[in-house]
């Protein structure tokens, strides 16, 4: 006996996601094979939202969803979560990291050298509709450089804390289990650095772009200089239970460090994140940056901007409001009709009230 | 993944002992019964690599480390468990959280005699009037020194085995020592 | 202890999808819950294969809780057969085994969205609310961290403010839902975005309630027979909806939570907003067997 408005519940649901999965068709190795190795930028976006890194995974997750990339990354995060935790690998240093790309603002040159890498910064933006007549768009070759630039660089930071232009941060010594893990305990603040961090390396691209160009734009107290922008893979070292360090090979990072004059010194902003994401890391880093001393519930306050930068969290809340909210709708109503039915007897002013969305 | 997952053991006895703290400490005074004998059981049901437990018996301890959880002294645990409480001074190691975190305030786990000895009433969320239940086995100044070391919502949890009863008191109850 | 006495066999999902850690960190909060009743406990608050905001705190309590044993009843908008609910029983019946029912009477483990059953719930019974947002300061502080510091002092007074507000501007208390509550005489808690109705079916019941918000990461607890009272003036009384008078124009059932259905002439029916009330209602109206339990309001009027 079916009773309430949306009749046959579990029949609908059913029906309407074999809707969705028939508009996908069928998902084949090849579909995945060929998202992993057509769109890597954006299967990165998804590792790194994801705080997974397993680019089969990610183009699997981005087949199934059919490129709904919230759906793509809670669907790998939901994954993620279930896994057990092996080990924990060996910190990994900016020095160590393999650098693709290396840029910075802040001097003409800097030690190591400016490397700029694969990068669209300074092509046209022409969009090559020979393709949609048959032709082949087939790349230019690279021609190598004489001399191949190192494959390690030491950060612009350290010089810069060597000069006494800024104060570097202090190392956490914390290793293995005791690091913080903000997937495995709750977000309280102040932040710990490392969750702060995590919660960054994890938030959604477009989130953080909004609120790191709010700061850039003037509604942050610094203006950010690029010191250092870096695509690189780094290596991760795990611990063999025997004591044996081996590589498990290498996952694919962006990292940025960003200053800005602040009184005698310069103040550091950082994020990282998985994959090669250089929004990301540039608007996360301006947020960090941005973030010591700012005032309560603005947007470059650690805990405005860790909440609502949290992409699984604010596209789930927000598709929410499609839940039918019936009994809370008709508590409001039954309020205000009182409360105006009381206003037609007294002819007082009602200001409208404010509730918090439910 | 079309068959339902079956529990494992592990799983089946420790929803089955959690169940028994739950409603123990939901409804101080009524006495609940955990699968099996001893304090092991709620050790595996709780704790993990994340806690931080004191454990003053050689054959608990081992069962604290085999979940990961760090052996700590007893004013950094989180989690305590004795075979037979020392004194009541040890209670004023325990800590009682604060005002900002009240849930930081830890367990106690201990064995006692019950329903016999000391007649104390119970009253406070979970007790629909006052409930009156016999606890022996504590030392002595124990009730007096909970009583004087509550600072609610600051406080400690008490769970008190018996064999495979066991009797919860959360910080929100008051004991009276008839 | 040898290296196989640390791990466990593989299994393709762990039994209720959660895996034991972040079983054990739910149960290590919701006991610290009981104890603190009222106490928003932080917590991890793991992804679950469903969207944040729809019931992911809620199913995470309720799959630590699970066993084969366990009667199951989900509720949403206090329909069993609304599609969330129904995609949540699904899930649940899936990872764990667990017989379902629609029955209040028979669960064991109730887990609801914004409602709390007609019929009266018992000692046994668990109650799972889904909960938006935990936190009742919200409307007068939306900063956590300061929230959670006026918890620490007790410090209700914008909140009592911002209801003698309401009385003035509007004659009576605009809160619709989420009626903001004192527990045990100590912290003012959201009882989740359950109508006024259902409130004082709170205080003092028989049931143990667990109200977790698994988007914001923080769970909280009613124990059994522990008072929650609405925080209300003494001279204005609380007031549920006005409700006690509407009939439920399928099931003829009076006195309940309704929902209003508009109708095309510009008026509006009633539908008893419990639906498995209303469908018992009318197996009874129809001769069937069905058995009615002791409901919380006799007559629109809480007993």
């Amino acid at each position: 006996m079916a009773y309430v408005a949306t009749r046959g519940g579990e029949r609908a649901i059913e029906q309407s996601e074999r809707l969705f999965r028939a508009e996908m068709g069928e998902i084949t190795p090849n579909r995945v094979t060929e998202i992993r190795t057509a769109m890597p930028y954006l299967v990165d976006r998804v590792m790194g939202e994801s705080s997974l890194y397993d680019e089969d995974l990610a183009a699997l997750a981005l087949a199934q969803t059919g490129g709904e990339l919230y759906e793509a990354v809670l669907l790998l995060r939901a994954w993620r979560t279930t896994q057990p935790r092996l080990t924990v690998a060996e910190p990994v240093t900016q020095e160590s990291l393999f650098t693709h790309r290396r840029i910075s603002a802040a001097f003409k040159d800097i030690p190591g050298g400016q490397v700029l890498g694969p990068t669209l910064d300074y092509a046209h933006r022409i969009l090559a509709t020979d393709v949609l007549t048959g032709a082949t768009f087939q790349p230019v070759p690279v021609d190598p450089a004489s001399t191949p630039s190192p494959a390690q660089q030491p950060s612009v930071a350290a010089w810069q804390a060597e000069n006494n232009l800024l104060t570097a941060p202090t190392t956490d010594t914390a290793i293995g289990n005791d690091i913080p893990d903000v997937t495995r305990e709750p977000l309280l603040f102040p932040a710990k650095r490392a969750h702060t961090l995590q919660s960054l390396a994890r938030a959604e691209t477009g989130g953080v772009l909004a609120l790191g160009y709010a700061a850039q734009r003037g509604y942050g107290q610094a203006h950010p200089t690029v010191n250092e922008l870096r695509l690189a893979e780094a290596d991760i070292r795990v611990r063999h239970p025997c004591g044996t360090v081996f590589s498990a090979g290498r996952v694919k990072v962006s990292q940025a460090e960003v200053v800005s004059k602040k009184d005698t010194e310069l103040g550091l902003g950082f994020a990282a994140t998985l994959g090669w994401n250089e929004v990301k890391v540039i608007a996360a880093a301006t947020l960090d940056l941005n973030a010591h001393g700012a005032p309560k519930g603005s947007p470059t306050e650690e805990e405005f901007f860790l909440y609502h930068t949290e992409g699984v969290e604010s596209s789930g809340f927000c598709i929410h409001f499609k839940l039918p909210h019936y009994v809370t709708f008709q508590s409001s109503l039954d309020a205000m009709r009182d409360a105006k039915a009381k206003r037609a007897v007294s002819k007082t002013d009602v200001k409208p009230q404010m509730e918090p969305a439910e | 993944m079309t068959t339902h997952p079956v529990p494992s053991d592990f799983e089946t006895r420790t929803n089955a002992t959690y169940d028994a703290l739950m409603w123990a400490l939901s409804r101080p005074g009524l006495i609940r019964h955990m699968p099996e004998t001893g304090q092991a059981g709620v050790i595996e049901a709780l704790l993990d690599r994340e806690c931080k437990a004191h454990c003053a018996d050689p054959a608990l301890a081992s069962s604290v480390a085999r979940t990961g959880a760090a052996l700590v002294a007893s004013d950094h645990a989180d989690h305590l468990f004795f075979d037979s409480l020392p004194d009541a001074d040890t209670l004023e190691q325990i800590n009682l959280g604060s005002d900002l975190y009240p849930e930081i305030g830890a367990t106690l786990v201990c064995n006692a005699v019950l329903g016999q000895g000391v007649h104390l009433r119970l009253s406070g969320p979970g007790c629909n009037g006052p409930v009156d239940v016999q606890v022996a086995g504590l030392p002595d100044g124990f009730w007096q020194n909970r009583a004087r070391l509550m600072r609610y919502p600051m406080g400690f949890e008490v769970f008190l085995i018996d064999g495979a009863q066991v009797l919860g008191l959360p910080r929100s109850c008051h004991v009276e020592v008839l | 202890m040898s290296l196989k006495s640390l791990t466990k066999t593989w299994e393709p999902m762990s039994y209720g999808f959660l895996d034991a850690s972040a079983k054990r960190e739910i149960r290590r909060k919701m006991l610290k819950a009981i104890a603190v009743p009222g106490c928003q406990i932080p917590y991890a608050s793991r992804e679950v294969p469903m969207a944040r905001g729809w019931g992911t705190g809620g199913l995470q309590v309720s799959c630590t809780l699970i066993n084969p044993g366990m009667q199951v009843k989900v509720i949403d908008q206090g329909a069993d057969d609304s599609v969330n609910a129904a995609s949540i029983r699904k899930f649940l019946a899936r990872v764990s085994g667990a017989p379902t029912t629609m029955n209040t009477l028979e669960a064991d483990l109730i887990q609801s969205r914004h409602r709390i059953p007609e019929e009266k719930l018992r000692e046994d019974q668990i109650l799972v609310l889904q909960v938006p947002n935990p936190e009742p300061l919200r409307p007068v502080q939306p900063n956590m961290s300061i929230a959670r510091q006026m918890h620490a002092d007790a410090d209700y007074g914008r909140m009592w403010l911002q209801l003698y507000e309401q009385i003035v501007r509007s004659g009576r208390v605009m809160q619709g839902a989420s009626y903001p509550s004192l527990v045990n005489g100590r912290f003012v808690m959201t009882p989740s975005p359950i109508p006024r109705w259902d409130v004082p079916k709170m205080d003092m019941a028989a049931h143990l309630t667990i109200l977790s918000a698994g988007r914001e990461k923080r769970l909280h607890a009613v124990p059994p027979y522990t008072r929650v009272e609405p925080l209300v003036f003494d001279d204005v009384p609380y007031r549920v909806e006005e409700h006690a008078a509407l009939t439920c124009s399928r099931s003829g059932a009076r006195g309940f939570f309704m929902n209003e259905i508009p109708q095309g002439d510009g008026t509006s029916t009633y539908e008893v907003s419990d639906s498995e009330l209303g469908v018992k209602t009318i197996r009874c109206r129809d001769g069937e067997a069905a058995q009615v339990g002791e409901t919380w309001y006799k007559s629109g009027e809480m007993v």
